[in-house]
């Protein structure tokens, strides 16, 4: 990754308030990470095409293209990591989020530390098997950690870096159930209290890419009341 | 109308549907009253005339055997003997007398029944020879007495004759006509209650759906009817549940601008001062240090205290809605007082079978609960003590005990007010961190899981305070 090898980490925030991107930039740049400015979804998808980023801070709340399209429009790009600023902690507006490609989501208003945490979170190395495995087989599911590759039936599939994250910490513990809070911890390294909506919808994406039939989960199987587990 | 006017005149606290069926049950009453009146007097004047009839062709019949034996032998024993021979009912009795100078010589057939039945003024006239019959009511018994005059008035026959089968079968009638008159009241009493009922139900209906809309659920409706009367009715309520539900969207709403509005500013303020309290160190005087810390400070509290107010409008707004999940209590009070980091953390005692139970319920207002009452034990009582989990019946309750100076009696529901700072004796110690919204909040969100909030002493008997949260958890 860039930031290892001596490159700044570039981080392009989308927000339409000029005050409020002003000093978010002079806080992530306190962090020593290189800040793009976007004030409009327009702005923000020509930016990122001529040169993307390493992590996109997007508020939803912009005028003409709101945050929900310009998330799904660069997820179409990239894998990048995403966060979604929304101004209220409206259940709708952060499902949809979520739904929409983010990898993790703020309330406005948040603590710049709080900020900076969770892109560090997202920026983490993917940690290797526990066991130093090269190659870890689910049934017609093959992971390679090192090489970051899921291949279902031989074909590759493609996931972000979340997503892939997620996949591995079930994988790693192979049937046995994680609790939403475990992998809360584990992935996006929140706290017991973070929003367990997070791991519900990243779950339910990564059915769609990994499962036959997603409706039916073979391999990420829901255990009610506990959490969730990989089986073959 | 003045049958109108006093059906008004009932009181009112009878209520519409008692007074309708009231009204019906009177009138029925009324109406089988005079109807079983009608028929038992046609029906008595009837069977009288009947018995009179009957009981006259009998008496001439008789009369006439009897003329026969005073013609040929008018001996007292042998008349008697003769009457005898007519075979009459008990119910009669027949009696002859005999014209003996200036008087008349009774010869009854039985020495029970004597001249003194028979009226004087009946007397004379079928001494007069002319047939005459009389009722007369002697001890309360009606009684017909016949008389025929026999020989050219040389004697004459009565017949006493007993109304008792007439009066048995009128009281009867009387008892079967009381009988169909209670039932016909009662049957009208029933038919007014149903129909009270059916012509009401449209105002029950009226009155579910308002208790609906008061409970929150804002887009009841009352379903359009046919009947025009009512429509008037359906219509307007339905109007204003639909101004009412705009009203609140409105607030609701106007709850979210705000947050929009107030947040935007304060994150600016955020990031800035975090960026001015990294550079803390490089500052040149105290006084700028000083300073940035009291901004950082008070932010955190800023923060806090808009959260609160947007929290606390949603409730009043009506939009607060539970999110639901499945949670482990005991764990999420341990992760939930960890995170206070107090110097000395309370002792968490959780009953031994709700150690790993599962309920339903909202993560994020069960922490905000726990939170706010560990937050207001520290501001006012020292600190937590002790947080217990307990098994009540169908609830779970959840307790907060702190050492502090305890709350006041007077004070026990005041404290859970909105910015009612502090308890017990005016402000307790380390006061000036609450916002005053913490406890409130506890009551909003209790109550929004459908339990409740209260304060008590500390049931081992020591100083403080105890906040007891029940919650009605449905075990998942």
């Amino acid at each position: 990754m860039r930031h290892d090898a001596g490159v700044a980490t570039r981080i392009l925030t989308v927000e339409d308030d000029e005050r409020i991107r002003t000093a978010v930039k002079l806080a992530l740049e306190d962090e020593g990470w290189k800040v793009d400015e976007a004030d409009t979804g327009e702005a923000a998808l020509e930016r990122f095409s001529q040169s993307p980023s390493d992590v996109v801070l997007i508020d939803i709340m912009l005028p003409g293209v709101d945050g929900f399209e310009v998330c799904r429009s660069i997820r179409r790009l990239s894998d990048v990591p995403i966060i979604m600023v929304t101004a209220r902690d409206d259940t709708h507006d952060i499902v949809a989020g979520l739904e929409a490609g983010a990898d993790d989501y703020l309330t406005k208003p948040f603590a710049p530390k709080e900020l900076s945490a969770r892109i560090r979170a997202l920026l983490r190395r993917v940690r290797t098997t526990d066991s130093g495995a090269t190659h870890l087989r689910f049934g017609d599911l093959e992971i390679v950690p090192e090489e970051g590759v899921v291949r279902r039936g031989g074909d590759e599939v493609h996931l972000t870096k979340t997503e892939f994250r997620l996949l591995l910490e079930l994988a790693n513990s192979p049937g046995r159930v994680l609790s939403r809070e475990v992998l809360l911890e584990r992935v996006w390294g929140h706290g017991y209290f973070a929003d367990g909506r997070l791991v519900d919808v990243h779950v339910r994406r990564l059915r769609t890419k990994v499962e036959a039939d997603p409706a039916n989960p073979r391999h990420v199987v829901t255990v009610r009341g506990l959490g969730y587990k990989l089986q073959t | 109308m003045a049958g109108l006017r006093a059906w008004r005149a009932l009181p009112a606290r009878l209520g519409l549907r008692a007074r309708i069926t009231f009204t019906f049950a009177a009138t029925t009453a009324l109406l089988s009253a005079l109807m079983a009146g009608a028929t038992f007097g046609l029906t008595r004047e009837n069977l009288v005339n009947q018995r009179e009839a009957s009981a006259t062709r009998q008496a001439r019949q008789n009369a006439e055997t009897i003329a026969q034996q005073v013609d040929a032998n008018p001996v007292d024993e042998l008349i008697r003997e003769a009457m005898g021979e007519l075979g009459t009912p008990t119910s009669s009795r027949p009696i002859v007398e005999v014209r003996d100078g200036d008087g008349w010589r009774p010869i009854p057939l039985r020495p029970t029944t004597g001249a003194e039945a028979i009226p004087d003024e009946l007397r004379a006239t079928v001494a007069d020879g002319v047939p005459a019959r009389m009722i007369t009511d002697v001890g309360g018994d009606p009684e017909l007495v016949v008389g025929i005059p026999i020989n050219d008035d040389a004697a004459a026959y009565y017949e006493v004759v007993s109304f008792g089968e007439v009066q048995d079968t009128l009281r009867s009638l009387a008892a079967s006509l009381l009988a169909a008159s209670v039932i016909t009241t009662l049957v009208g009493g029933t038919l007014g209650y149903w129909l009270s009922r059916r012509t009401l139900r449209p105002l029950s209906n009226v009155g579910l759906a308002a208790e609906a809309i008061a409970g929150g659920r804002l887009d009841t409706r009352l379903e359009g009817t046919e009947d025009p009367d009512l429509n008037v009715l359906v219509t307007s309520f339905n109007h204003m549940a639909q101004a009412l539900e705009e009203r609140i969207d409105r607030d609701g709403r106007f709850a979210s601008d705000v947050s929009h509005e107030l947040r935007s500013p304060l994150m600016t303020l955020a990031a800035s001062v975090s960026v001015l309290a990294t550079r803390r160190e490089e500052m040149p005087d105290d006084a700028s240090r000083s300073a940035v810390d009291l901004m950082e400070a008070d932010m955190a509290r800023f923060q806090q205290l808009v959260d609160d107010l947007l929290e606390i409008s949603r409730f009043d707004a009506g939009v607060a809605r539970l999110s639901l999940e499945e949670v482990r209590l005991p764990e999420l009070v341990r992760q939930a007082v960890s995170q206070r980091r107090a110097e000395k953390p309370p002792a968490i005692e959780v009953d031994a079978d709700l150690a790993g139970m599962l309920v339903r319920a909202d993560k994020r207002r069960l922490v905000r609960i726990l939170d706010n009452l560990l937050g207001n034990a520290e501001a006012y009582g020292g600190g937590a003590e002790r947080v217990a989990v307990e098994a009540a019946g169908d609830s779970v309750l959840i307790a907060v005990e702190d050492g502090g100076p305890g709350v006041s009696e007077e004070n026990r529901e005041r404290i859970f007010d909105r910015f009612s700072r502090g308890g017990g004796a005016g402000r307790r110690s380390g006061g000036g961190d609450g916002v005053g919204l913490g406890l409130a909040l506890v009551a909003e969100h209790a109550r929004l899981h459908g339990g409740r909030v209260w304060v008590e002493d500390r049931p081992d008997g020591r100083s403080g305070a105890r906040f007891v949260v029940q919650l009605p958890v449905g075990r998942a």
